[in-house]
């Protein structure tokens, strides 16, 4: 009884879903006021300390919005959609380990579960753009899956160097393998390189915001989107990313993993946690601030031409070495 | 399967009014309507109702950016009517404070160009780095965009030499931000593969699309007005006419920056060679020149603006007549988004092809009734299209 109190309470406030919504608010926030620093300007300023609650008051804000669905739309699917969006981000938090080095849930090979609804993300912004029946927005999620051809195989060679540097498919033990030395150390570093330009694209920010390119087709698949639904998205996507800097983190920086002073376990590995990922994160920003966007085709000759042969070697190496 | 879509009349990055329609097929540009007539201001028709000195500041208006090239459009024609000579300190403080808007306009336009490319980070630097030289046109002429500086006879205000320090430091960082600017298009991979063989204008197109400016600048065909038809100081002034032959939007990026250094060395040089004397000659205040017409060109930062008036001798133009480089310049604009042979346009590129020629619209709507089946166009006159107004308010009342 006392066991199952416990998951519960691990599902629920911490490090389950509270907690990770209010990190990801909290990455938005980081997000934000990074990338404003860097093209000197101010950032968010006025909600709280530094403007620390802008990310949740635009959330608030578009809670209370108008929620249209247009004529013509699907509406089946264009409600359903935000809502699975939000729910696979969510769920897939629960794998991440904050607090100790496996996750909330736990099981072999749950790194697959991980990477196949990471990919049902992608295909769930298809089809937002083509249940909303809106030009641009089908121009957004034609974009979409093109630039999913092109990130997807790097983002997933790059997993598997790491797989095989710990010969294991299970979060837990991959952490776990990292006690002595983390993997961005070693042969991995090219992986690592690899992974961060992958979620770059997976997260469609700039030089890879084509799906939603705002100067070119407005807002791309998400055009049609407000209120609730738009909230949901943006909340989903805020998670996306924490996911995306946490898995980051657990595969190449170690994850929880640090000196650890007995009886403050859980707060200490949350910690490095936190910051390993929000480095990942800096790293994220700091590439979207130095490019111009750049055009589909052009995205995917650079993902096969660069992106998948670097993985492929990547692998290679690893393979050799390992 | 090929299907339209339509970039305006509201658009996140053309906030002025026109509609371009698009035929796409997937990714790829087949066709293209433009439409720019949605305001229609009837600032020719509001310029006959207005006596010559209040003119000025409806000639102002027309467009917001170029203000100074189209006061000094206007001023120039009405002193060539009145046959007056303005003084020579006032020449050259026409021309500074033209150059300094060339400024303003150049590097506005290259932060818009950045963000049509997605390039955020240099849009917010050089939008930042405008601001000198708004302080400079605030300091100058009392106002940071709409100058009211030129006036019939002459300027209004004049420069004084702590003035004259104050314009030479910001042009010095002007300057440095410049360069660095250009260090960055040049060098950055994204943005050279999101501009070069972007929008070409071959440059016999350019001529018989009668392209004007920048645009015809960049396809490599030697034209300026302030060369080849000096007004103001610019017959004492020496410069450079910029020329890049990649007839790409590429190439008209580093001619406006270009531009830019050539301005900051212009205006140094007027202030080293600053007549002394008037800068501005009394006329009476209502003006009545001579039965006659007059031509008056200018480079606008956007390409020859051409100015036009007749007078029947009475204080108020007979007509009026105005020619901006965006209008002159749509025809070119509308062949740079055709694909055609193995020039291909994308979707991702109508921004940045659109926003090359520095688009201002407001200052392109014409009135004309074409019959397409028929063939036949009209013109109304002013009192059809009261009648017209007042029948509509009629109905809908």
């Amino acid at each position: 009884m006392i066991e199952v109190l416990y998951k519960i309470i691990q599902m629920i406030l911490f490090p389950g879903f509270a907690f990770i919504g209010v990190l990801s608010l909290l990455y938005e926030w980081i997000d934000r006021k990074f990338y404003a620093k860097l093209q000197n300007r101010v950032g968010p300023l006025y909600a709280g300390p530094h403007g620390i609650l802008q990310p949740l008051a635009d959330f608030i804000k578009l809670l209370s919005k108008e929620d249209i669905i247009p004529e013509g739309a699907d509406k089946f699917l264009f409600t359903l959609t935000p809502i699975f969006f939000f729910a696979v981000n969510l769920l897939l938090t629960l794998l991440l380990p904050i607090c100790g080095t496996s996750g909330v849930i736990s099981f072999t090979g749950d790194l697959i579960f991980f990477v196949a609804l990471l990919t049902i993300t992608s295909i769930l912004v298809y089809t937002a753009g083509v249940a909303s029946v809106n030009r641009f927005a089908t121009i957004g999620a034609e974009r979409a899956v093109l630039q999913f051809i092109g990130y997807e195989i790097p983002f997933m060679l790059s997993i598997v160097s790491v797989v095989i540097s710990s010969g294991s498919l299970t979060i837990k033990n991959i952490v776990e393998s990292q006690s002595n030395m983390w993997y961005i150390l070693g042969p991995n570093l090219l992986a690592f390189a690899v992974y961060v330009i992958a979620v770059q694209a997976e997260l469609e920010r700039i030089p890879f915001d084509i799906p939603e390119a705002e100067q070119e087709i407005v807002a791309g698949w998400l055009v049609e989107y407000s209120g609730k639904k738009l909230a949901l998205f943006r909340l989903g996507r805020d998670i996306e990313t924490l996911l995306l800097c946490g898995l980051g983190a657990t595969l190449f920086l170690g994850g929880p993993l640090g000196p650890v002073i007995p009886g403050l376990e859980i707060i200490l590995h949350t910690l490095y946690f936190t910051i390993k990922s929000i480095i990942i994160l800096l790293i994220l920003t700091t590439l979207k601030a130095i490019f111009a966007r750049i055009r589909v085709d052009q995205m995917l000759v650079f993902s096969w031409k660069y992106l998948i042969p670097l993985s492929l070697i990547s692998v290679l190496i690893v393979r050799v070495v390992f | 399967m090929s299907f339209y879509i339509p970039i305006g009349p509201q658009h996140p990055v053309h906030p002025e009014p026109l509609l371009m329609k698009f035929k796409v097929e997937g990714e790829q540009v087949i066709d293209v309507e433009i439409n720019v007539s949605y305001t229609h201001r009837g600032i020719e028709k509001g310029l006959e109702y207005r006596d010559y000195m209040k003119g000025i500041f409806l000639a102002e208006r027309i467009c917001g950016i170029c203000n100074a090239a189209h006061t000094l459009c206007y001023v120039q024609n009405i002193e060539q009517l009145l046959n007056k000579e303005v003084p020579p300190r006032a020449k050259y403080l026409r021309l500074i404070v033209e150059e300094l808007s060339r400024i303003h306009s150049h590097l506005l336009w290259l932060g818009l160009a950045a963000h049509q490319i997605g390039f955020e980070t240099l849009f917010m630097y050089v939008w930042r780095d405008r601001e000198r030289v708004l302080d400079l046109l605030e300091m100058i002429t009392g106002n940071r965009v709409v100058t009211s500086y030129n006036t019939i006879g002459g300027v209004r205000r004049n420069i004084t030499p702590e003035m004259e320090q104050k314009i030479r430091k910001g042009l010095d960082y002007l300057e440095k931000r410049t360069k660095y600017f250009k260090k960055v298009v040049m060098e950055e991979p994204t943005v050279l593969v999101r501009t070069q063989n972007v929008g070409i204008l071959k440059p016999r197109e350019a001529i018989e699309l009668f392209a004007v400016g920048p645009v015809l600048r960049a396809s490599s065909i030697k034209h300026d007005v302030r060369a080849d038809d000096p007004y103001a100081a610019h017959d004492e002034v020496p410069f450079n006419v910029i020329t890049y032959d990649t007839c790409d939007v590429y190439a008209r990026i580093l001619v406006r920056i270009d531009e830019v250094l050539e301005c900051i060395n212009m205006i140094r040089y007027s202030l080293d060679h600053l007549p002394s004397g008037k800068y501005r000659i009394r006329l009476p205040v209502v003006i009545k020149p001579p039965p006659g017409e007059s031509v008056s060109r200018v480079e606008a930062p956007r390409g020859d603006l051409l100015h036009y008036v007749k007078s029947d001798g009475s204080d108020k133009p007979y007509r009026y007549k105005v020619r901006t480089p965006t209008l002159a310049n749509i025809p070119s604009t509308a062949r740079m988004l055709t694909s055609r042979g193995d020039y291909i346009v994308y979707i991702a590129d109508i921004p940045i092809i659109f926003g090359s020629v520095d688009p201002c619209l407001c200052c392109t709507g014409r009135v004309m009734f074409v019959d397409v089946e028929k063939g036949k166009s009209w013109v109304w006159t002013y009192n059809e299209l009261v009648k017209y107004s007042r029948e509509r308010f009629e109905r809908h009342d």
